[in-house]
This record gives C-alpha cells, sequence and structure tokens, in this order.
C-alpha cells in the first residue's frame, strides 16, 4: 500500500484534509480505498495517520495531504492539533449505525467549531458502507438534512465497492478551490514546500515504532 | 508659524481641560518639530547652532528643576519657538494634569530621529540627576488612564512604534544593548559616533539597568500586573453586551481576551517610552514568571486548565500551557498521595488480618478479587465504568486514572505535523495507547484484552445477545466467545493493539513516564520568551490592545446613528489587516483607524464633521464607498506589488517604510494615500479630494 507522492515542484496546489467521525464508521478504509483501491480489513487507527495523493481537477495538479485520526474518544483531545488550518474536514458516518450518525451532530461539528483555525474550511458529510443496504439505519434524506443544517455536502460510499468514494475526495477539492482564501492557503503551502527540498513525505505503517 | 502659534496659545487658554486640546497640542507639535526639522536640513547651519542653542535651553532646564519642587522630563528643545517652550513650562505650573500632556508630547517628540543624539546624551544626564523623579509608567497614572472609555491612542502608537524598530534589530538582547534603539536609521548613519558612545557610556548602561530593574515603579507595576485578587487596569465593560460580540473579535483578530494579562501587558509596555525600556520591563515580566512556575502559582488574567485556544495570539496560548501545567503537577501531587496512602493502609490491612471479613471496613482500598480466590489492590482506580464487568472474574470493570495528552501552541503544532509528515511516526498515539493499557491492568486485575477494548473503544466489541438473554450462561462458565467477540479489524493478525496489550505492565498513570513533560514544556516557553523576536512581541501586544479597544467600544458607538456605520467600517478593515500575515506594514494605517474611533469617543462632534465631509465629498463624485474601503484597496494592492516586486525592492519598501514612519506620522499618513491602487488607476481629483478630506488634520 505505497501512497503516490508527487514532486514538490509537480502540482499547483496543496491542501490538507481531515478525516474524522466514530471509531469503526471506515474512515481508514475509504482513505486507502481512495488511496490504492484496497479492500482490505484495517486495524483501527491508533492516534493519527496521513497519506498522500496527487491528483488533477479542474485542470489543477492537487497535491492533498490527508489525515486519518482515531475515532475513539481517548484520542479526541491528542487529535485536535490536527484540525489547524485544514482546508477541508471530511465527517464520517456509517449508514447501518445510527448513534454514529447522531454523533456528527452532538460531538463532531462541536469539535470542529473548537478547534478548526481556518474559517471558511470546506466539510462534507459522508455516509460509509452503502453497499450494506439490507442494514440501512439511516436514510439518504436524514442525511441531507443534517448536511443541510451543517452546511455542506454529503455524499454516500461504499469503501468495499469504491462508490462515491473518489466522487468524494474530488467534490471537496473543487470547493476548497472555489474559496478565494483557501486558493491561496493552498498556492502558498506550494511555495513554501519548495524551499524545502530535503523534505520527504512518506506515507506512514501502522507497525510504526513507537516512542 | 506665528498664526499656528496663536491658534495654538488661544486654544491651550479656553480649554485645555479637554481632550481636544491635548490631541491638537500634540498634532501641532508633531508639524512644529517637523518644520523644525526641515529648517536644520543644511549641514553648516545644524553644527553652527547646535552648540548655541543647546547651553542656553540646558541651563534654563536646569533653573526650572531647581526652582520648582516638581521635576519634569526632559524633552528635545524647539529650537526658534522659545514663546512655545515657555508656555509648557506655564502650564506645567497649573497641575498634574498638565504633567500627562508633557508625557503624551514626549512620546510624539520620541519619533523624530533628529534628536535622538541629544535626546540620549541630555537623557543619560538627566537620569544621573534626578532618576527617582523620572516620569516612567507608574501603577497610580495607569490606573487613572484607566478612567478614559478605551485606552489613549498614544499607548497603542508607541506599541506601533515598538513594531516597527523591533523589526530591524535582531533580538530583545540587541534591543536592550543598543543605545539608540528607537532610531536605526539614524543609528545607520552615525556608526563610528555610535560606537564611541558606545565605549563611554558602557559603564552607565549596565548601571541604569540594574537600576531600572529596582525601580520602585517597576516592581509596583508589576505587583499589580501578577496581583491575583486585584482589579488592575480593569475598565468599565458595558454590562449589556453581547457575549459573542466581545469575545469573537479578539479571536478573529488573534489577539488576545479582555483583561487577560497579555492585554494589561500592552497597555503597561505601551506608555514607556523608549523601546530600551520596554524590553527591559519585558524581562523583568520573565523573570516574574519563572518564579510563578518556580512557586507553582497561576498567571492571573489566564485561565487555570484549558487547552490553548489557537484562535487567540501565541504569547496567549504560551500563557495557558504554564497554568494547564501548573494545574497537572498539582493534580499528580494529590493523585500520587492518594495512591501512596492507600498502599501504606493496604499493608497495614495485611498485617492485621488476612481474613475475608477485612475487605468489609477497609472501604477506602480497592481489591479485585481473581478466579483463584486471591484479592489483588486496584491502583489507580478512578470511578467504575457504568454496570461492566470484567469478562473472566465478573469483577466490577473501573475506569483508570489516565494522563492526559500534550498540551500543543500553534508553533509545536506546526512542527509535531512536520515531524509526523517526514517520519511517519505513529508515536503519540502508541504512547498514550500503551499508557491507557497500562493504566487499565493496574486499576482492573485479572482482565484481557476484550475488556479493555470494551472501555476504550465499544464500536470494536458485539455483546453475544443470547448471553444478554440467559442470564444463566454467565454462571454456567461458557467459554469467551458466547458472550461476545472483538471486532473482525482488532481480531485480524498482526493488530497493533494486541501486542500492544502484551507489552504492557500494569503501572497506574501517576506512576507511569509522563507522556507530556510539564517542566520540560514550561522551560521551553520561558526560554522562548527571553529569545523571541521583539517585533513579534510588540505585534501580539499591539493586535491585543487593539482588539480591546475596539471590544469596548463597540456597544458604545454600534447604536448610535452617527457613528455606527463608520465603526463597522474601522472593525471590518482591522479584521482584514490583521488575519494578513505582514502586520509591520498596517501598524499605521491600524493606530489611524484607533484614533478614529478614538476620536468618536471622546470628541464627537469633531468626529461628526470629519465623516459630513467625506460624506459630501463622496456625494460629489458620485461614487459612495467608504474611506477604509478604499484603504483596504490600497493595502491589498500594496501587497500585490511587494509579492511581485525582487527580494531587493522589498529591501528597499521596507526602508522606506521604516524611515517614512520615523520621520513623521504626518509623512506615513500622506504616503498611505499617495500610493495608488495598481488595478483601480489613478483616482480622479475629486476622490482624490474626498481621501484627503477623510483625514483632516486637526
Amino acid at each position: 500500500m505505497s501512497s503516490s507522492s508527487g514532486q514538490s515542484s509537480g502540482y499547483d496546489l496543496s491542501f490538507k484534509i481531515l478525516l474524522i467521525g466514530d471509531s469503526g464508521v471506515g474512515k481508514s478504509s475509504l482513505l486507502v480505498s481512495f488511496i490504492s483501491s484496497s479492500v482490505e480489513d484495517l486495524s483501527p487507527t491508533i492516534g493519527v495517520d496521513f497519506k498522500i495523493k496527487t491528483l488533477t481537477v479542474g485542470g489543477k495538479r492537487l497535491k492533498l495531504t490527508i489525515w486519518d485520526t482515531a475515532g475513539q474518544e481517548r484520542f479526541r483531545t491528542l487529535n485536535s492539533s490536527y484540525y489547524r488550518k485544514a482546508q477541508g474536514i471530511i465527517l464520517v458516518y456509517d449508514v447501518t449505525r445510527r448513534e454514529t450518525f447522531t454523533n456528527l451532530s452532538e460531538v463532531w461539528s462541536k469539535e470542529v467549531e473548537l478547534y478548526s483555525t481556518n474559517q471558511d474550511c470546506v466539510k462534507i458529510l459522508v455516509g460509509n458502507k452503502v453497499d450494506r443496504d439490507t442494514e440501512r439505519a439511516v436514510s439518504r434524506e436524514e442525511g441531507l438534512a443534517l448536511a443541510k443544517d451543517l452546511g455542506c455536502l454529503l455524499l454516500e460510499c461504499s469503501a468495499k465497492t469504491r462508490e462515491n468514494v473518489e466522487q468524494c475526495f474530488e467534490e471537496l477539492a473543487l470547493k476548497i478551490m472555489e474559496a478565494p482564501s483557501l486558493l491561496e492557503e493552498g498556492s502558498t503551502a506550494v511555495k513554501r514546500s519548495v524551499l524545502k527540498p530535503k523534505q520527504e513525505s512518506q506515507a506512514s505503517q501502522n507497525g510504526g515504532c513507537c516512542s | 508659524m506665528e498664526e499656528e502659534q496663536q491658534t495654538f496659545v488661544s486654544k491651550a487658554r479656553t480649554a485645555f481641560h479637554s481632550a481636544a486640546a491635548k490631541a491638537e497640542r500634540v498634532l501641532l507639535d508633531f508639524k512644529s518639530d517637523r518644520e523644525d526639522h526641515d529648517k536644520q536640513s543644511s549641514p553648516n547651519t545644524f553644527t553652527g547652532q547646535q552648540p548655541e542653542a543647546e547651553s542656553p535651553h540646558t541651563d534654563e532646564n536646569d533653573s526650572k528643576l531647581h526652582s520648582e519642587s516638581k521635576h519634569i522630563k526632559w524633552r528635545p528643545p524647539h529650537l526658534g519657538i522659545k514663546q512655545d517652550w515657555q508656555d509648557k513650562i506655564k502650564n506645567i505650573r497649573r497641575g498634574r494634569k498638565e504633567v500627562e500632556d508633557t508625557d503624551k508630547v514626549g512620546d510624539a517628540s520620541m519619533a523624530i530621529p533628529f534628536y535622538d543624539d541629544n535626546l540620549y546624551l541630555l537623557n543619560v544626564k538627566n537620569d544621573l540627576e534626578a532618576k527617582a523623579s523620572e516620569a516612567m509608567p507608574s501603577v497610580e497614572g495607569l490606573t487613572a488612564a484607566t478612567k478614559d472609555p478605551i485606552p489613549p491612542s498614544s499607548v497603542l502608537k508607541q506599541l506601533a512604534i515598538a513594531v516597527e524598530a523591533g523589526s530591524k534589530a535582531k533580538s530583545m538582547k540587541d534591543v536592550i544593548a543598543s543605545p539608540g534603539g528607537s532610531s536605526p536609521a539614524r543609528e545607520r548613519a552615525g556608526l563610528s559616533l555610535s560606537a564611541v558612545k558606545a565605549l563611554v557610556l558602557r559603564e552607565k548602561e549596565d548601571k541604569l539597568t540594574s537600576e531600572f530593574t529596582s525601580n520602585e515603579k517597576v516592581v509596583q507595576l508589576i505587583n499589580s500586573l501578577f496581583d491575583p485578587e486585584g482589579d488592575f487596569l480593569r475598565r468599565k465593560i458595558d454590562s449589556n453586551l453581547e457575549e459573542t460580540a466581545m469575545t469573537s473579535l479578539p479571536r478573529d483578530i488573534h489577539g488576545a481576551p479582555p483583561e487577560s494579562l497579555v492585554v494589561k501587558l500592552a497597555e503597561i509596555l505601551g506608555n514607556y517610552k523608549t523601546l530600551r525600556k520596554m524590553a527591559l520591563f519585558w524581562c523583568r515580566v520573565v523573570a516574574e514568571l519563572r518564579k510563578l512556575w518556580f512557586e507553582e502559582q497561576y498567571l492571573p488574567g489566564v485561565p487555570q486548565d484549558e487547552i490553548p485556544d489557537l484562535k487567540s495570539c501565541l504569547l496567549y496560548q504560551q500563557f495557558q500551557v504554564i497554568n494547564c501545567c501548573i494545574s497537572r503537577k498539582r493534580f499528580r501531587i494529590i493523585a500520587t498521595e492518594s495512591l501512596d496512602s492507600m498502599m501504606m493502609q493496604a499493608n497495614s490491612d495485611i498485617k492485621e488480618s488476612t481474613d475475608c471479613s477485612a475487605e468489609a471496613s477497609a472501604s477506602p482500598v480497592l481489591y479485585a478479587r481473581l478466579n483463584s480466590g486471591e484479592l489483588v489492590l486496584r491502583l489507580g482506580a478512578d470511578h467504575p465504568a457504568g454496570d461492566m464487568t470484567l469478562l473472566e472474574t465478573g469483577e466490577p470493570v473501573y475506569s483508570p486514572i489516565t494522563q492526559e495528552g500534550p498540551l500543543l501552541t500553534e508553533d509545536l503544532i506546526r512542527e509535531t505535523e512536520e515531524f509526523v509528515l517526514r517520519t511517519g511516526s505513529v508515536g503519540a498515539g502508541c504512547s498514550q495507547l500503551l499508557s491507557d493499557m497500562q493504566a487499565f491492568k493496574a486499576a482492573n486485575p485479572g482482565c484481557i484484552l476484550e475488556d479493555f477494548v470494551r472501555w476504550h473503544s465499544p464500536p470494536d466489541w458485539t455483546d453475544n445477545e443470547a448471553s444478554t438473554e440467559d442470564s444463566d450462561v454467565f454462571d454456567s462458565g461458557e467459554p469467551l466467545s458466547a458472550r461476545g467477540q472483538l471486532s473482525r479489524r482488532m481480531q485480524k493478525e498482526g493488530n497493533l493493539w494486541r501486542e500492544l496489550w502484551e507489552t504492557s505492565k500494569p503501572v497506574p498513570a501517576v506512576k507511569q513516564a509522563p507522556l507530556f513533560d510539564e517542566d520540560l514544556a514550561v522551560e521551553g516557553i520561558l526560554n522562548a520568551f527571553e529569545e523571541m523576536h521583539p517585533s513579534d512581541l510588540f505585534g501580539q501586544l499591539f493586535v491585543s490592545l487593539l482588539g480591546l479597544g475596539f471590544g469596548i467600544a463597540e456597544p458604545m458607538l454600534s447604536g448610535n446613528s452617527d457613528f455606527s456605520k463608520l465603526f463597522y467600517d474601522c472593525k471590518e478593515y482591522i479584521i482584514t489587516a490583521c488575519q494578513n500575515n505582514k502586520l509591520n506594514e498596517k501598524v499605521d494605517g491600524l493606530v489611524q483607524v484607533y484614533e478614529t474611533v478614538e476620536k468618536m469617543l471622546l470628541n464627537p462632534e469633531e468626529a461628526l464633521k470629519m465623516i459630513k465631509q467625506t460624506e459630501e465629498s463622496t456625494t460629489v463624485t458620485g461614487e459612495p464607498r467608504s474611506p477604509f474601503k478604499r484603504l483596504s484597496l490600497i493595502f491589498g494592492g500594496k501587497d500585490k506589488l511587494l509579492r511581485k516586486s525582487v527580494s531587493k525592492d522589498q529591501t528597499n519598501d521596507e526602508e522606506k517604510s521604516g524611515r517614512q514612519s520615523f520621520s513623521s506620522f504626518f509623512d506615513s499618513k500622506s504616503s498611505l494615500f499617495g500610493k495608488k491602487p495598481p488595478k483601480s488607476g489613478s483616482p480622479s481629483p475629486s476622490e482624490k479630494s474626498s481621501i484627503d478630506t477623510g483625514w483632516p488634520v486637526v
């Protein structure tokens, strides 16, 4: 599961994306599915992980640094620092578990409000595991209503079947590019990274050594 | 010139008590001083007149000082305006308020580099003659100033000077060591003279530094600033104020909450007359912070147990970390003592009796019974975890006391993120998970990984419905799988959770190696304070004080039909300007905007006149636009110009900007309006006229 890392001079914009939501909703699976098409079971994330992907959206070459956070309550404070300066935030719930949907408005949207330092950041609501339609506990209409309340888009996906997975990230990137202040930040980040040629980004393995 | 002087004298006589008169005198002195400076532009004239003029004024100054029991702060002589000087002496005799006027006038005059050499030499002389009487900020003076509705613009102006001057210095220590720190341009021109002065006055400088630190007024200011019970520098803030309005502005501009330690510090520092004294006071503050940390005393005006607020300025975040670390140290002491006393009691219980009945009498000591019947002490147990019971032993599950995560300010967050990106490390998460496992094991003897997962990550456990329905299943001691199972992802081979679980030992949180070392963190912050770049410090203080003034003014002006629109234009301007990263280029504009708000509060008639003039001009041009929208355009254009230009041009621009701001605030203002926004082309004559009238010179 190696991630493709773009050359620092090979892209036009660089954005930071954050994945949040309850534990077990499939955040890591969504990310891995987007990066490498893998659909295997993943161990629970410990703390935080990240992947880097380059893609072309709207004629621009983008570098997305996507931070994947552990959803357990004990990791919440530890991960609060990664909200800083994120241009895009993906709030994920599991359509087969209503509690994960309820917690988006009761817990996670409050975390965003508390820790995000970017007033213009773009949010997107993602309902995962739609391949298990017979077990669905949250309807699409309910998802749309919450998305409206939070002022963001809704996409229903399946990390397993890869349905809507790429659309999710591309749609988010397009929305980010529509915001002038975020576009400026993305451009600035590219210029700054050019000045640090020694900095090499790499995907991490869950087996990384403990400090 | 004579006419202006007459106007000045006339106004002083008729309304010397009013704020307007004070403002007018300050502004007029700006103008007078600039004209004097122009007259002295010829080198021959300068060298020719200097010895003559200096001597009589000095004598006069000494004579006045001696004849009056009061002492006045030395000010540069106004060559050719003897009458003006004598008028000031008269005003000083009238009472204490005039001394405040003098301070403000001196404040303004200090911005003129022409007098720096004389200022320094005579200042040293004056210090030697009357150190104790020098007009430095005092608790009484600052307390009196809080009667003004918002902090005086002169205080903000001094911070603006410090931001600009500080950006040329290498470090705070350079500022303290530099004899003429407030005039870098001048210093550059007179390197040899500066070197000579440094040699001659080195000993005196050291003496002055130590005298500053032990000065009575400085000590009192420090004590008042750090008095947790005091109401030093507290202003009347409208009780009907909407909570969101008052708290949102400081965060929008990345400042600090009103009446916080940062804001009070800003107000004190802005009252010092030289950059050097500001730097010395800051070092004194850092020394006090070290003392409080050593004594484990909270900083006043900062929350005691909140994680850093990333929307406030870095200085405020760092103060929050210091207080939070004090709270954590106190808690750890209590928790450690509690654990130790429990263990001592457990030992004494064992000695007394090994009977089962001892369990009932030892209520503060918690035990868990293993399957073998053995009682094991629970260590670091906090509270029962709902109605959960351990799968193998049936004992209640206790949530352990756990370690808290790191306290990260915005700079450390950036470093952490870069570290994770560079190395791929998930160390922080693993460390915390391992710490939680060890604490859980210590609090729940006989537990297994499944118990921990049920507590830490409930979604990864699925209860067996059969076992829930049939209570007999538990009694019969059926195998584990009958009661539930881990999620598929948790059962997966190579799962790091299981590896960590098998590695972990039962160790209560307070006995573990700390995940976050408070001593190390605070030491890092205090070192950063000592090494802080002057422009970083004064920039944050400037923004914080700006936020306080606007926050207090808002409820007073928002309901005023004449001023509310202009006020909100001003507010929008400062929010936009402060969210940009190049504060140094904007401080002059921000001071002018602040002065406008101050005028609306203190001199509403004058402000109303200004607004009407602006409106009339705008109407004539047929383009009703706010003057501050135009300001934003100008600054926006300037930023773009800077972005496009080569680095050398940038350096030149910075030098020009510095020179202009120190030669005269008026020059800075005129240059502000003189620069054309590149996109909108040249403004029409009538537009230009409206711009000029937007900032009338009183």
